[in-house]
């Protein structure tokens, strides 16, 4: 049931209904029942995965709680981490890894077997926000949740199980538990919420889908300008479409009373690639940041660098080193976190390089451009500073997108080697799929959502401002969106002009 | 404003957008599902999914019709009105483009369910063993909920909800449509077949003309046929057969008239296998099989047979003689016959029109005078050598009449036919032309401008024009037997130098003149011109021929409902006319013979190119 669906808007108003009508208290059993409902529509086989991870966690959890042995706890919290991690590894990675050992050894007879797998719905979401709390029980930051069914709904939730925003328990499962009564405030905001994430996803994200597929599909027929203008338009269609999701879901439990974690924070006015992730993906980051980066740079190991290359580089650069390198194993985590593919491989380490090296080369860069008088804080150079990190991305796009590593390097080939402006004016552009007007809404759309974002980044609360409009304004914004969504979005496509059947006659 | 009446509304323009939506839909109703009741525009209804739009229509009209032709497109070929004077009925093409049998069974039986029905003739062939209630669009080519049994309200609702474009594309159609059918509108509502006024009027003579025109029918076999669905479609066949067989109803099954490019890819077996199966649940006029279905010119397309052929057939079937069928067209097959029938499929037929076409030179003359002067007039000593040179080279003058007949009824010509045309109805026609066509005993058609009619001062104005010979002396020449006297219009061949308004030299629009004003201009002028002729002289007027050579799909439309059965234009070449195929008889080609043309040079014109 994908969100973009009548089924999923009938589906989400049957469950408010229930929600709103049901006596408070069993308010959480509504959304439970929901949520695998939700989920087995996606496949009654997937649920099996669901179910098991939910079981895994919550013994340990539960596990953890009774045992003071540290040791115990230890291998309680191990051999977790390894089935749910474990679980994950080998749905995503094990053919790819088993593919690859096999080519390796092709002639030696040996082969290991590959699987018909197919990924369900959601899991690195899923396994991520249980592993997650298990981590949490076992360094003592909040005792494990005694009820099974609460538990499984925490991991389950049905808006956020597709894609995120992966939520922490402490901040999620109490909202889950609590009585909600419904509130006008509340779902205007979810459905004004909704709204955005819709124009965002079906408007924007889906039309430029279609000339990024288009020219994906052909990328060795098509000069530089045409590839680059794909990945641009890449750029705009992955940020729509997972920000538009997150924001019907973030809109969806906002209707139920339930906050959700923040997920996007404008990420192209990021003034750096590290600022740039601290922005998108904000909950996946997050997630890095206290259950890999910091685990990592306090580690034995690492302590044991840190002391080593403070020996060999006196000064600033000695205590660098370590940050350095744990944000490179993260940023590459977070690559193959992607997928298991050797283009995801190559993207986690162009952002793990490229903010690694940026972390030891900051200090002397700030004080080269004090030299040369450019004020580090100032307008002119933030404003280089978000065009470069928005250059770093676009680049890093071309990995993320191309179908392979390898096309992905011929296409950067193309747009350096042979860009052929003229390819931008010749009417190659009217062949790959969008209309004018299909470029208008596009433009226009990114325009707006720009605007808002400049305003928000001033600080200015774009809905309340909003709001305070006369009622004509307001109304004409509502039914502008509404008309916009049904007429460019719903019935974007279903029309066939069947003309064609009688040229005959 | 508050949050509880931003939600109001909120809801109050989602049910705003909503209703907008319907009520669009509604009113324009682009597949004719809600009773079309603001346009009223079957046709266009019926083009985007006759399926569900023609059930709507026979829901509100089925007490017109008492009979019923049922298959896919290619049955639009098989004529109502035939079928109504052989059967004495009322018959409705309830053809459905693309339809498979499974369309076809469902749609029989709710009409039979539902409606009076007398006659049913059921349109197939092997073809439809090859697909089987196959994936459709949901708007365009799906069945009627009412048919096929389906959800009413979930059917209604799509429609309803369906995208408006449909209704926007109809509003615009609209304003475009005109007279003749368009590719938005191909259906003539009250019999429901195509309206092929377009198709039926353009000038088929030459083979490889007609090819160039529709490359469709080169290189076959294109795929081949296994016919997966034998059973299904002999199923659906024995469901119809017994319904029929229940309520009384007189079955004819036909198998129509296929283009051999696809029978060539036929597998041998399995159509046995249908032809077999199909004998032992019905007899059936087998119709796909003839050395014609090799000539692309007696089809649309690859797949659609032309009318012409579907009046053969049904004349076939109820022994209409006069209409021409070629010999050993269509067989009645029944399980006693039916394996020397499927031979036939083997016999690999080889393409050779020399039994039925014909070439036919047509010649062009004005006026005639004792000299000569100007490119439209000749001299009588170059005429009566043109006309002496002709007859002794073994030519033989035709009418306008031995054309037709040759055409409708296969009446032969003789060897080396020559048709001798005068435009305008010169006086010198009749004094200097009429005589020497005596003496050579050569037959000629006059085409008469109605206002000059004996006349040797222009209408109205009265300036002195060239004579024009009067009904009198048309009514000698018609009596020797050898000439006819047909239309070159009323009065749609004015001089602009002599006329005081603007003057209408050819049969076509004037500058900013309506379609509607010009086509009510065409009618008249031609009813006008076609009641004196045949008033004064008491012979049919079958002909015209255009002023200045100048015609369109328009007039040919238009003069083709007013029973012209032949047109003449100007432009050069020589015809090609076919047995059984009235559209070789249009903007016949014609040969301008002038002072200048030698009688040598005329004779080797009339060789052909």
């Amino acid at each position: 049931m994908p969100v973009a669906t009548f089924s999923f808007l009938l589906f989400i108003s049957a469950t408010l209904l229930v929600y709103f009508t049901v006596p408070r208290r069993s308010q959480w059993i509504v959304l439970l029942v929901a949520s695998y409902v939700f989920y087995a529509s996606a496949g009654v086989k997937q649920l099996l995965f669901l179910v098991l991870t939910t079981i895994i966690s919550f013994s340990a959890g539960f596990l953890l709680a009774g045992v003071k042995n540290k040791n115990k706890k230890k291998f309680i919290l191990a051999s977790a981490l390894v089935l749910d991690f474990g679980l994950l590894v080998f749905l995503k990675y094990y053919n790819f890894a088993a593919s690859g050992i096999n080519a390796l050894l092709a002639g030696t007879g040996f082969a290991l077997p590959v699987f018909k797998l197919l990924l369900p719905l959601g899991i690195s979401f899923y396994i991520f926000q249980s592993a997650g709390y298990v981590i949490d029980v076992y360094r003592g930051k909040y005792p494990p949740e005694r009820n099974i069914a609460r538990f499984a709904l925490f991991v389950s939730f049905f808006p956020q199980i597709i894609q995120g925003p992966i939520s922490r328990y402490d901040r999620l499962a109490p909202q889950l538990s609590a009585s909600h009564e419904p509130d006008f405030d509340r779902l205007k905001y979810g459905i004004q919420l909704m709204l955005w994430g819709y124009l965002k996803k079906i408007i924007i994200a889906d039309r430029a889908a279609v000339l990024v597929n288009t020219v994906f599909a052909d990328y060795m027929n098509y000069p530089g300008s045409i590839a680059a203008l794909a990945v641009l338009f890449y750029c705009i269609q992955i940020y729509c479409d997972f920000s538009g999701g997150i924001d019907i879901i973030r809109g969806i439990a906002q209707m139920m009373g339930i906050d959700m974690v923040e997920n996007f924070r404008r990420p192209y006015f990021a003034t750096s690639l590290a600022d740039f992730w601290r922005r998108w993906h904000i909950s996946l980051g997050g997630w890095m940041r206290d259950y890999l980066f910091f685990p990592l740079s306090l580690s034995r190991p690492f302590y044991r660098l840190g002391k080593r290359t403070r020996r060999l580089f006196p000064g600033k650069l000695g205590k660098i080193i370590p940050t350095s390198l744990a944000s490179f194993i993260v940023f590459f985590v977070i690559g193959i976190w992607h997928g298991a593919s050797f283009k995801y491989m190559a993207f986690g380490l162009y952002n793990g390089n490229i903010i690694s090296f940026s972390i030891i080369a900051a200090p002397y860069f700030t004080a080269f451009l004090e030299k040369i008088r450019i004020d580090p804080q100032g307008l002119p150079w933030r404003i280089v500073q978000i065009i470069s990190t928005n250059f770093i991305v676009f680049i890093g796009r071309y990995f993320t997108r191309g179908p392979s590593l390898m096309a992905a390097l011929r296409m950067l080939k193309r747009t350096v080697f042979s860009f052929n402006m003229q390819a931008l004016r010749d009417g190659t552009f009217r062949t790959l799929g969008l209309s004018g007007f299909d470029l208008f809404l596009i433009v226009a759309g990114c325009f707006i959502i720009f605007l808002v974002g400049f305003y928000q980044e001033a600080g200015v609360e774009v809905r309340k401002a909003l709001e305070r409009k006369n009622w004509l304004v307001q109304w004409a914004l509502v039914m502008a969106a509404l008309a916009v969504l049904v007429f460019f979005g719903i019935y974007r496509e279903g029309y066939i002009a069947s003309e064609f059947i009688y040229q005959q006659y | 404003m508050s949050s509880k009446k931003w939600l109001l509304m909120f809801a109050c323009s989602v049910l705003i957008i909503v209703f907008a939506i319907a009520g669009f839909n509604f009113i324009t109703d682009p597949f004719g599902v809600f009773g079309d009741r603001f346009f009223n525009w079957y046709s266009y209804n019926f083009t985007q999914n006759p399926r569900v739009a023609k059930i709507a229509y026979l829901d509100r009209h089925h007490e017109k019709y008492d009979s019923y032709l049922i298959g896919s497109s290619s049955t639009s070929s098989l004529s109502v009105e035939r079928l109504n004077k052989y059967m004495n009925a009322s018959f409705y093409n309830m053809f459905m483009y693309g339809a498979d049998i499974y369309d076809v069974e469902q749609t029989v039986k709710y009409i039979v369910k539902n409606f009076t029905v007398k006659n049913i003739v059921l349109n197939i062939g092997p073809i439809n063993a090859e697909k089987y209630n196959k994936e459709s669009h949901p708007l365009t080519d799906n069945l009627h909920a009412k048919t096929d049994g389906s959800s009413l309200a979930r059917f209604y609702v799509k429609y309803l909800f369906a995208n408006p474009n449909y209704g926007l594309a109809k509003i615009r159609s609209f304003y475009r449509d005109g007279y003749l059918p368009q590719v938005f509108d191909v259906f003539d509502v009250p019999t429901g077949a195509y309206d092929k006024s377009a198709r039926d009027i353009e000038r088929i003579q030459d083979l490889e003309d007609y090819k160039e025109n529709y490359p469709v029918f080169s290189n076959y076999p294109r795929f081949n046929y296994e016919f997966a669905h034998i059973d299904d479609f002999i199923g659906s066949v024995r469901e119809i057969k017994l319904l029929c067989d229940e309520n009384d109803i007189n079955l004819t099954v036909i198998f129509f008239p296929l283009y051999y490019g696809h029978y060539k890819a036929f597998n041998p077996e399995r159509l046995e296998e249908i032809y077999s199966k199909l004998a032992g649940i019905t007899d059936f006029w087998d119709f796909s099989v003839h050395p014609l279905c090799t000539d692309p010119r007696f089809f649309y397309d690859a797949t659609h047979f032309r009318n012409a052929l579907g009046d053969m057939a049904l004349a076939r079937i109820f022994g209409d003689e006069t209409v021409y069928v070629p010999e050993d067209f269509g067989h009645y097959v029944t399980p006693v016959n039916v394996l020397k029938q499927v031979e036939k499929y083997q016999a690999g037929h080889v393409f050779d029109d020399s039994g039925y076409t014909i070439k036919v030179p047509v010649l062009l003359y004005h006026h005639l005078d004792e000299t000569a002067g100007g490119s439209l007039v000749i001299s009588k000593e170059r005429f009566e050598a043109q006309i002496r040179a002709l007859a002794e080279a073994g030519y033989t003058g035709v009418s306008l009449q031995q054309l037709v007949d040759y055409v409708e009824k296969g009446r032969e010509l003789p060897e080396k036919p020559v048709l001798i045309t005068f435009d305008d109805g010169y006086a010198s026609n009749y004094e200097i032309a009429y005589p020497i066509l005596k003496k050579y005993n050569m037959k000629a058609a006059i085409f008469v401008i109605g206002s000059s009619v004996g006349k040797d001062r222009y209408k109205d104005t009265g300036y002195p024009i060239i004579p024009h010979f009067g009904y009198e002396e048309a009514r000698e020449m018609i009596a020797s037997g050898l000439i006819e006297i047909q239309s070159h219009t009323y009065d749609m061949h004015q001089s602009a130098d002599y006329e005081l308004n603007t003057a209408r030299t050819a049969m076509s629009r004037l500058e900013g003149e309506s379609e509607k004003a010009f086509m009510q201009a065409v009618r008249d002028d031609f009813t006008r011109s076609k009641k004196d002729i045949e008033e004064q002289t008491k012979s049919p007027v079958i002909a015209l021929s255009y002023p200045l050579g100048r015609y369109s799909d328009l007039t040919e439309a238009l003069l083709r409902e007013m029973g012209v059965k032949i047109t003449l234009s100007t432009e050069p070449g020589i015809n090609t006319l076919i047995k059984g195929l009235p559209q070789c008889l249009r903007a016949l080609k014609r040969i301008a013979a002038r002072e200048d043309t030698s009688p040598e040079t005329l004779i080797k014109m009339l060789g052909g190119p």
